[in-house]
């Protein structure tokens, strides 16, 4: 353990660890107060609509309820503060009108979540649809409906056009120029801890253990809300499982538990659903940037002139801020002679944004670097040296009016092309479709965007145990703030890092701060520490100076020190008057006097004290024959000042890109008709362990007098160059510039087309009337169909009402499992891992769960006479593949790809085969028509399929079946064994399958066993998947197996794709035209091209997948001939 | 036919199975085990981790009454993980921690079933559990740390 004075730099284990890592850290879930009541919210299912009727007496009269709250329960007219005066907009509930899908209606609290949920569908309300806004061009639109009363305009929350520097000497300079429009959507923070509370109201005062990043948001809004003093709301100090922005202020849950609980006395828990979550947590705010860019004849930047509009949603929150952070880092980073501005905040019927590292700056930044590479192109320099050259100075004021300490940005750039080797990669020696890309990032540390913003609290006190007790009002959502703290008291007060503790947020316990935002953690808070440590340093040398009679001591390893003598610090507690119950404790205001704050007229204020840069490299590799891009090498290069941990810096600069890196790869929220499409990780790509490389970090440090011990912030700057440096790299692999995130492999594929100049594929539909009827369906529906079937046909969508399981039955042979599911409420259950996940998106609600895993005969793998073999149906995924290894390799490698370790332990083949569709629309509670019957419209023919659905054979359902094994063992010739009432029965995979993920099932009939002929062990086999991260549902795989005879001709060759059908497809003319040849894989994309002429049916934004198929058979066809898997091949 | 149980072993201890259609990660918690989290209810996120015998599944997918072996959640590992606990302090394999217990217990699973793995292996091995916070690196790190150790003291034991 290292020893107080020097704790300053040192990388000790965070103060929470054992904790942390043994599962017993609270969180705001666990341990709830016992009688704590369950919460569900009412919330709104259109995205515009007046309520005209509005009546909770049913959910009030289900047994187990104990309140519901609606805007009646809210004095008229009270609204959330947010950040204050005009900006003010939003109730708490929903007042008479709702303005977004989820908009909160109503609150219920009862003894346990079933009584809560019925309660909630018991709640009467009557809708007026209004026209809806749901995008920006749709409500600056003339006649648009108006959200708010605006005084900028109609759905004008904020507008602002004005410039910094000399515009007219910028435009006199400007001799080249770039220009583009750059688009960041919504992005949602995904915390894995969701919004969680627990509300008591009890002995006048409001009790919250609340999963936040700063309880001064949530205590003086509650106080505000309810009309409380501050002192009747605390915030307990517990764990907090991420906040990234999303908890830095109070969130509506929040109130929502509070207002229950103080209609019942009870406390109340309010835990999002992760779908919740998803859908109805403020996200990062969508930007649209026109950004025009401007250098000199020596290649000296001189004009930035931006038009923005940004996405409010449909209330401000801290929009109005968020989009002036974005504007500010246009005149913070380089040293333009003028930037120019015109945005707008514009409201939407779309859940609004919210804060979100980076806040703003990640949307510009995009735009900015980009065209700082193309500046640098076009005057012919390389994009380093130009950022280096046009780099903002130390000790200077920026045109954004940031008085800049130190800014070793420059040190940074040149960095971080050693690390990601730069010029060698951007060399003669180049790979093809390989590239580097660069950028630079900076950050404040803090903000004085508030009243009060520029102050923060702390305490130290010491105990007659000797103990070291921190006590700051702010709350560690995951930063490693509480140990940064803990260090910074050990070091002042030469105390060891173990006799340390923090108390955070609890109010009653500490004085109050407003907790970490804006990258002020470190700054603000340590500041505060360091200033009540050194006070408590200096008192001690007081006492201990009397103590030991002599005026010089020192404090080390918890003693005061004079060259003869020493004292513990725990001895001197008692000797101070002012001690109190055995503890001697300082507490003391920092004031930063270098903050400016924004709103007392400072022109351009200099809202921070110091200010941290960044630069980042990434190295990608782009497959042209599917589109999807591999980041090879990450480096990241932070002037940080001083690393007061550099383990946990190094982890906030890894998250942090690996957050930007999601945004620029996959992540984005997909709306449809104002509702959020894909509501859960396996529809929302989050990075995973195997989807990000290895990030090489390294730390610039060096002097910051403004900062604690020359630190600088490093929450938020981490996040904002990942995406531009990789934008950069893909063009550099491609020389194509993208302007939109994110790169889905779709997006890629599709410019790689179009700079080749592809002819797009032609399908001959008039020559097929087999998909006359279907594609005149398809042509109407813009044309009313969906209108029609979404407004009008819904209404009759079949709706499953939930049903307890009541029994679950373990037979030991199959004939016991038959006669159960005689019952039409019985269903079988394998691993669960669909069945019960169904049963939460209420597709399914069976009262008898059959588990197939006592039956011996269908966990068992046998070999049958004639050499084939027979899978039982309850084997596992974790056990087929090893069973497969050496025997089957292609099944082996195909269960890899599926989901993750733990649901192959678990997960069975009939489960695999037998899973539902997954479609986002059908998975997410659309009432489509596989939902909800046939009224209901498709939502795929007009909403975003690019990425899951049918581009051949789609019918009214454009759903794919998702098994991978479906597709596998297909091409290996397999039979399925189903057993029913009547005996068994064998069919062909393709025979298995009624539609998408549907069984063609008789009664009573269940999957009992997979029989693999011979020759599908000694055929050669290939399995390539494109999937967003692994363990994905396949957006189109491909299990091709051939076996090759001597003279290297195929035999028996099957090519079967997945992701691209409803079911399992194989192109006809290519099984044909590869029987008895040895192919090339160019014959067989040629072939195959054809297939997908004739037999594809694609749909507008799924065309791609077809290309995609193209690329993967080439590389199927390439291992086959080599006999290389997958696995060799990327080694 | 053979009947579901009517409790399970947890980390040790006996607790009542459930209502018959409940997840394991609704009996854990209901029962006061709060190690395993729920971060996404669905199987997708790993959050919910625990060992069934000496498999590591997802509790919040699995149901309650097809469980028969010992449960073991991350607070029920005891002294044979404390090396890859000091390992995720040391290496700051976390942040906010809402994933850990989840990530602890996939990691020990892992090393369990073999200590000699390489980097990559680590990375795929541990790809089902999410992280918000970390960018996984020093996850992998610390996890790749302390299968050299136990490879080592397993080899000099021999
Ligand atoms: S909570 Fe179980 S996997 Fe996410
Ligand atoms: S440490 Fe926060 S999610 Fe992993």
């Amino acid at each position: 353990m290292s020893h107080g004075a020097g704790a300053i730099g040192q990388s000790v284990r965070p103060l929470d660890w054992e904790e942390k890592t043994s599962g017993t850290a609270r969180y705001a879930a666990d341990e709830p107060p016992s009688g704590t009541l369950v919460a569900r919210v009412l919330r709104s299912p259109l995205p515009h609509a007046e309520i005209k009727h509005l009546d909770v007496s049913a959910a009030l009269r289900v047994p187990g309820v104990h309140a519901v709250v609606t805007a009646a329960d809210f004095p008229a007219g009270r609204l959330y503060e947010h950040s204050g005066g005009p900006y003010s907009d939003r109730p708490p509930l929903a007042v008479d009108r709702v303005l977004y899908v989820g908009h909160e209606v109503a609150a219920v609290a009862a003894d346990s979540a079933t009584a809560a949920d019925e309660a909630i569908r018991r709640i009467v309300v009557r809708y007026r649809r209004r026209k809806a806004v749901l995008t920006v061009p749709d409500a600056l639109a003339p006649g648009a409906p108006q959200l708010h009363r605006r005084e900028a305009g109609p759905n004008v929350a904020v507008a602002t056009a004005e410039h910094w520097g000399d515009i007219d000497l910028a435009e006199t300079n400007a001799v080249v120029s770039a220009e583009g429009t750059f688009r960041y959507p919504r992005v949602n923070h995904a915390c894995m801890e969701p919004n969680t509370t627990i509300a008591w109201w009890h002995d006048e005062r409001l009790e919250m253990w609340t999963s936040s990043q700063a309880p001064h948001f949530v205590v003086h809004e509650l106080a505000a809300l309810f009309g409380l003093d501050l002192d009747q709301v605390v915030c307990r100090d517990v764990s907090v499982g991420g906040g990234f922005g999303s908890k830095s202020k109070i969130s509506e849950h929040e109130a929502l538990a509070a207002a229950l609980s103080m209609k019942c006395g009870r406390p109340v828990l309010l835990e999002l659903s992760r779908a919740e979550e998803f859908a109805f947590t403020k996200p990062r705010h969508a930007f649209t940037t026109k950004l025009t860019a401007a250098a000199d004849a020596d290649g000296r930047l001189c004009l930035l002139d931006a038009v923005i509009d940004v996405d409010n949603g449909a209330y401000n929150h801290y929009g109005p801020s968020v989009m002036r952070a974005g504007i500010k880092q246009l005149g913070s980073m380089y040293r333009p002679d003028a930037v120019r501005w015109d945005a707008r905040l514009v409201d939407t019927n779309l859940v609004p944004g919210g804060q979100f590292r980076g806040y703003g700056q990640p949307q510009t930044a995009i735009g900015l670097e980009t065209l700082m590479d193309e500046l640098a192109e076009k005057c012919g320099q390389d994009p380093i040296d130009f950022r280096i050259s046009n780099s903002g100075l130390p000790d200077t004021t920026q045109l954004s009016g940031s008085q800049v300490g130190s800014n070793r940005l420059r040190e940074c750039l040149a960095q971080v092309r050693d690390r990601i080797g730069w010029d060698a990669k951007r060399g003669p020696e180049r790979r093809p479709y390989r590239g580097v890309g660069v950028s630079s990032g900076m950050h404040a540390s803090g903000s004085y965007a508030y009243p009060g913003g520029n102050t923060s609290a702390a305490g130290v006190e010491v105990r007659t145990t000797g103990e070291v007790v921190v006590r700051f009002g702010g709350a560690d959502a995951g930063t490693g703030q509480r140990t940064i703290l803990g260090q910074i008291a050990a070091d002042v007060l030469g105390v060891p890092m173990d006799r340390v503790g923090v108390i955070m947020a609890d109010w009653d316990e500490t004085p109050p701060d407003m907790g970490a935002w804006s990258s002020r953690g470190t700054h603000m808070g340590g500041h505060a520490v360091r200033q009540s440590a050194e006070a408590m340093a200096a008192r001690l040398c007081e006492l201990g100076a009397e103590k030991l009679g002599t005026e010089d001591v020192t404090l080390a390893d918890g003693d005061v020190v004079s060259d003869a003598d020493r004292v513990a610090i725990a001895d001197l507690v008692d000797l101070a008057d002012e001690s109190a119950d055995g503890a001697l404790r300082i507490d003391t205001e920092y004031v930063e006097p270098k903050m400016q704050p924004y709103w007392t007229g400072i022109e351009r204020p200099n809202i921070s004290a110091t200010y941290a840069y960044a630069a980042h490299a990434i190295e990608v590799e782009v497959d042209p024959g599917t589109g999807v891009i591999r980041v090879l090498h990450y480096a990241a290069v932070h002037d940080i000042g001083k690393a007061i941990n550099p383990a946990l810096v190094e982890g906030q600069i890894i998250g942090g890109a690996v957050q930007g890196l999601g945004a620029a790869l996959g992540e984005k929220l997909h709306y449809e008709g104002g509702r959020l499409v894909n509501a859960g990780y396996v529809h929302y790509p989050l990075p995973r362990a195997t989807t990000v490389p290895s990030i090489d970090v390294a730390l610039v440090e060096g002097p910051e007098p403004a900062g604690p011990f020359n630190a600088k912030s490093v929450g938020e700057i981490a996040l904002i160059p990942a995406a531009p440096a990789l934008l950069n790299a893909v063009y550099d692999a491609t020389g194509i510039r993208f302007r939109e995130l994110p790169l889905t492999p779709d997006v890629v594929l599709a410019a790689l087309q179009e700079r080749d100049g592809v002819t797009p594929r032609q399908h001959h539909l008039a020559r097929r009337p087999g998909r006359w009827q279907i594609g005149l369906f398809r042509a109407l529906y813009p044309y009313g169909i969906h209108l029609l079937l979404d407004r009008w046909g819904t209404r009759f969508a079949r709706r499953r009402t939930p049903r307890a399981v009541e029994r679950v039955a373990l037979p030991a042979t199959v004939a016991e499992a038959v006669a159960e599911l005689a019952s039409p409420d019985a269903t079988v259950i394998g691993g669960g891992t669909d069945v019960l996940v169904q049963r939460d998106q209420e597709l399914l609600f069976p009262t008898v769960l059959v588990g197939t895993g006592a039956i011996a005969s269908m966990r068992a793998i046998d070999e049958e006479p004639g050499g084939a073999w027979r899978i039982g149906a309850a084997v596992t995924l974790a056990e087929l593949a090893s069973w497969a290894g050496t025997r089957v390799p292609m099944v082996a490698e195909a269960v890899a790809t599926i989901a993750s370790a733990q649901i192959r332990e678990v997960a069975t083949v009939a489960g695999n085969l037998g899973q539902e569709k997954r479609c986002w629309f059908f998975r997410n509670g659309f009432d489509c028509y596989k939902r909800g019957g046939v009224s209901c419209p498709c939502y795929a023919v007009e909403g975003d399929h690019r990425l899951h659905h049918a581009a051949i054979g789609g019918h009214r359902c454009q759903a794919v079946t998702p098994s991978d094994l479906a597709t596998v063992f297909d091409a290996l010739g397999a039979e399925v064994v189903l057993t029913g009432p009547s005996g068994s029965r064998r069919v062909s995979i393709t025979g298995l399958y009624a539609g998408p993920g549907e069984l063609d099932l008789r009664t009573g009939e269940l999957v009992e066993a997979i029989v693999l002929p011979a020759s599908a062990l000694s055929a050669r086999g290939a399995f390539v998947k494109l999937q967003q991260w692994d363990g994905d549902f396949a957006l189109v795989s491909l299990a091709a197996s051939a076996s090759i005879g001597d003279d290297r001709r195929w035999t028996a060759a099957r090519y079967v794709f997945g992701g691209l059908a409803p079911k399992p497809w194989q192109p006809p003319r290519l099984t044909r035209a590869l029987a008895g040849t040895v192919p090339t894989a160019d014959a067989v994309a040629a072939v195959l091209d054809q297939d997908l002429s004739w037999e594809a049916h694609p749909l507008p934004g799924n065309r791609w997948k077809l290309d995609a198929a193209v690329g993967l058979a080439r590389q199927a066809t390439e291992q086959l001939l080599l006999g290389r898997t997958r696995d060799e091949e990327w080694r | 036919m053979a009947e579901p149980g009517a409790a399970l072993r947890v980390d040790g201890d006996v607790v009542p199975a459930g209502a018959p259609g409940e997840t394991l990660l609704d009996v854990l918690r209901a029962s006061g085990s709060f190690a395993a989290k729920q971060a996404c209810g669905r199987g997708e996120c790993g959050a919910c981790t625990v060992l069934v015998g000496d498999r590591a599944v997802m509790s919040c997918t699995m149901l309650a009454a097809l469980v028969t072996d010992e449960v073991t959640t991350a607070a029920g590992l005891g002294d044979a993980a404390a090396d890859l606990r000091a390992a995720f302090a040391d290496h700051a394999a976390f942040q906010c921690g809402f994933c850990t217990p989840g990530q602890v217990v996939r990691a020990e699973a892992v090393l369990r079933e073999s200590v000699d793995r390489s980097r990559d292996e680590v990375v795929r091995e541990m790809s089902g559990n999410l992280c918000r916070c970390t960018g996984y690196r020093q996850i992998v790190d610390a996890v790749c740390a302390v299968a050299q150790t136990r490879q080592c003291s397993r080899e000099a034991a021999r």
